[in-house]
């Protein structure tokens, strides 16, 4: 009787420090599926096929991550202003969603180390005779609310004082209020602009230039206390550019020269 | 699992661009009941009338109101009309995707409000020689719009609702739309759209009680 009381408290204490120590990476680990957080309405980064399966440099990044930890990888997807409450409530591990590691958003969620970078490139309607970002001044702009390049470019809207900002939820529905007139011009990443002019989607627009923001770097974000996970996630990245994987996905996706994700002079 | 640390300051910070948009969303909110009451006893003079391309006019909009969600209304005004070369700003589109719902409810309030006025009130005006029109306008409407006018309450509370459906047009000037611009800065997701929600709690409720104050003082029999 004694031996099996003490027998008892044993299991529960060691049960009871087994969950104490289990952090995500090994909830994933044992749960047996990775589930990344990726925006499909994004192309190259993420989008659908012809059979609605997501593909994408967002999604084979995380394919590739699942297949580095061993389980499945599960795409849920999440728009750009769900992308918070998704990791939050806890319906997804980790972001794999193109996510600006700003500082501001920092103290809110952690970022690993940037494992994509943007150049911001202007795309205009071809009736308004914009042929540079500082063209755009004055004029009706629009960008994905919520996105890294919408915050610059109402800050640069609200810095020239004329003209009008104006966000809209998706990358499509910018592009169709482009190419429909309502917006004179909008700045997207390059590769997104690339994508949505090719794919002939939409008539009477066209790439006029570079917008000059700071290069996007983009970072995968997980809680900020998982600093197991953030660890691993930090040497995913770099193991991802060591292996030459991450040229790769990128001659894949995108194509041309491949972005450099160090910058010069720091660390990190 | 839900942990998370809740950072009700950096939320505060903000409640003043928060309530900038509140008043933004008032705004639309009173322009679309303004112009929707009118267009809705028009609708109803329409359905009375006895013609028929009028009546079939009105049926439609009330139908096609009440039938479709809202947010395919507001984005119709914005970028359906807009392939025809119409373009609205993202204000005016959430203002005429609101005042169509709105007209085409309380279109439908109206009919429920006729109901209760014998037709003979009508009969009788006309005994006294009224036109139809005249005894509509001097003997049903002003029973008409006492008997929905807190239905017309629910009507202001659910237009206050819907322009957060502004955002899907480029709305960003709105408590809504700023709100999610101040989400997207700072990601504090939970703090932001809590305050939200109560600003949107604390107007509707100040509009529902406001109307019950005032049906009990105006419509004293």
């Amino acid at each position: 009787m004694k031996k099996t009381a003490l027998f008892a408290a044993l299991l529960g204490m060691t049960s009871i420090a087994g969950t104490a120590q289990a952090d995500k990476l090994d909830d994933i680990i044992s749960s047996g599926t990775l589930r990344c957080a990726v925006v499909l309405d994004f192309p190259p980064m993420g989008m659908r096929d012809a059979n609605n399966v997501p593909i994408g440099f967002d999604v084979d990044y995380c394919n590739d991550l699942a297949a580095a930890l061993g389980v499945e990888a599960e795409i849920v997807e999440t728009p750009f202003p769900e992308r918070i409450p998704a990791l939050m409530s806890g319906r997804v591990d980790v972001g794999v969603a193109s996510t600006s590691d700003t500082l501001e958003r920092a103290k809110t969620v952690g970022f690993s180390i940037p494992y994509f970078a943007f150049e911001m490139a202007v795309t205009a309607n071809s009736g308004t005779g914009i042929t540079s970002y500082e063209g755009m001044k004055g004029h009706t702009v629009g960008a994905v609310a919520g996105t890294y390049e919408a915050i610059a470019l109402e800050a640069q809207v609200k810095e020239w004082g004329e003209g009008e900002f104006r966000p809209y939820q998706t990358q499509a529905d910018v592009f169709l209020a482009l190419s429909q007139g309502q917006l004179d011009a909008t700045v997207s990443t390059s590769t997104v602009a690339q994508a949505n002019v090719q794919s002939g989607n939409y008539k009477d627009i066209s790439v006029v230039g570079f917008a000059p923001f700071d290069t996007d770097y983009v970072a995968l974000f997980a809680k900020r206390d998982e600093y197991g996970f953030l660890n691993y996630l930090n040497l995913f990245v770099n193991q991802q550019v060591r292996t030459g994987r991450y040229d790769e996905l990128y001659e894949k996706w995108v194509g041309g020269e491949v972005p450099k994700l160090v910058v010069p002079n720091t660390y990190r | 699992m839900f942990d998370y640390t809740f950072q009700w300051k950096q939320a505060f910070n903000r409640l003043p661009q928060m309530l900038d948009g509140a008043l933004v969303t008032m705004e639309i909110a009173v322009l679309s009941m303004a112009l929707g009451i009118a267009l809705a006893i028009l609708l109803t003079i329409f359905r009375l009338s006895g013609s028929r391309p009028l009546m079939a006019f009105a049926t439609t909009w009330v139908e096609i109101a009440r039938n479709t969600p809202a947010l395919f209304q507001i984005y119709m005004a914005h970028f359906g009309v807009a392939s025809f070369g119409i373009h609205f700003s993202p204000f005016v589109s959430i203002l005429i995707g609101i005042t169509f719902n709105n007209a085409g409810y309380l279109t439908e309030n109206f009919r429920g409000a006729l109901k209760a006025i014998p037709d003979t009130q009508t009969r009788a005006g006309r005994s006294l020689g009224l036109t139809q029109l005249q005894s509509f306008r001097y003997i049903i409407a002003p029973q008409m719009l006492r008997i929905s006018f807190l239905p017309m309450t629910n009507q202001m509370v659910w237009a206050i609702l819907m322009t957060s459906l502004g955002v899907t047009v480029g709305m960003n000037s709105d408590l809504y739309g700023v709100t999610q611009d101040l989400n997207a800065l700072t990601f504090r997701t939970f703090e932001l759209f809590a305050l939200a929600a109560v600003i949107f709690y604390l107007i509707t409720k100040t509009i529902t009680l406001g109307g019950r104050l005032i049906a009990a003082r105006l419509f004293r029999y």
